[in-house]
């Protein structure tokens, strides 16, 4: 009974701190309220049984993904706010959002006709042996892809960040300016 | 072997939902670039949990491996998504959303 109270708890602890990172007003209390958020979906993972889920969720979102972010976030400076015009108004954004909510509670309710209802037995899915087997069988030709389209996005984050003194090699030195035109 | 109520599942669903929600919301309601890069990847991980209800109603690990892919994807549409981020505040030197009119003519 007690794990079924931390599946509470995870998913309560997830949806403060994402609440955490709508509403702060500082770009770092967002990154760390996205960190907490990302920890909370780990132990959910953790819970329903799938450990592997849980590691790659820690290592590649809370190790990467939110150290990139704060990486930004302190690069840049984000005092100067500048505040112009309006764009939509809360009224919109809640009624749009409410919309799709109520919609999906009825596509869950559709989900749920049948055979669902009592205990899940289920067996700890995700072992990395089995999973393993299933990613270089069934899903061979998606891996690939994504190897390419992973090599792709190296590529073309060098091509947006370096800086335009590697192009006119020599003409202002190694002022770092960024790109003027179209290009890259 | 692990036993849960059918309803805990449930539960987790609502979770995904109002996760989905949250980051919507804040998608179309901040103007800081780096805080709607962060609710996309509030509503990736919403949707990550669509596919472990998935994995685990279904007992198959299809949805499992969705999920590593999704995830796969999102580093890459992170570290995309700040370098584009990047160079606007070299050109225009904020990254306050309604400011970028470049595109407009």
């Amino acid at each position: 009974m007690s794990k079924e109270w931390l599946i509470c708890g995870a998913g309560i602890m997830t949806l403060a701190s994402a609440l955490m990172v709508v509403l702060s007003s500082n770009a770092i209390y967002s990154a760390i309220g996205l960190l907490i958020s990302l920890f909370g979906l780990s132990a959910l993972y953790l819970l329903w049984g799938s450990a592997f889920l849980s590691v790659i969720q820690v290592l590649i979102y809370a190790g990467a993904i939110v150290v990139l972010f704060v990486f930004v976030v302190m690069l840049l400076d984000m005092s100067r706010v500048v505040q112009t015009g309006k764009g939509p108004g809360w009224f919109t954004t809640l009624l749009v959002t409410g919309t799709g909510w109520i919609f999906s509670l009825f596509l869950l309710r559709a989900l749920n006709r049948g055979n669902f209802a009592g205990a899940i037995e289920h067996k700890a899915l995700g072992s990395i042996s089995v999973l393993s087997k299933i990613l270089f069988r069934e899903y061979l030709w998606p891996f690939e892809v994504l190897s390419v389209f992973l090599l792709a996005v190296v590529i073309s984050a060098y091509c947006l960040a370096r800086p335009e003194s590697l192009d006119n090699s020599g003409s202002d030195g190694v002022s770092i300016k960024g790109p003027k035109g179209g290009r890259s | 072997m692990i036993s849960y109520e059918a309803s805990w599942l449930s539960w987790t669903h609502y979770t995904a939902i109002a996760l989905f929600g949250i980051g919507l919301v804040g998608f179309l309601l901040r103007r800081n670039a780096i805080v709607v890069l962060m609710c996309v990847e509030l509503m990736l991980n919403a949707v990550n949990l669509i596919f472990l209800e998935v994995a685990v109603r279904t007992q198959t690990h299809d949805g499992i491996l969705f999920i590593i892919f999704v995830v796969t994807v999102a580093a890459a549409e992170a570290a995309i998504g700040l370098a584009i981020l990047l160079n606007l505040y070299r050109k225009q030197g904020s990254l306050e959303l309604n400011l970028f009119r470049m595109l407009q003519g």
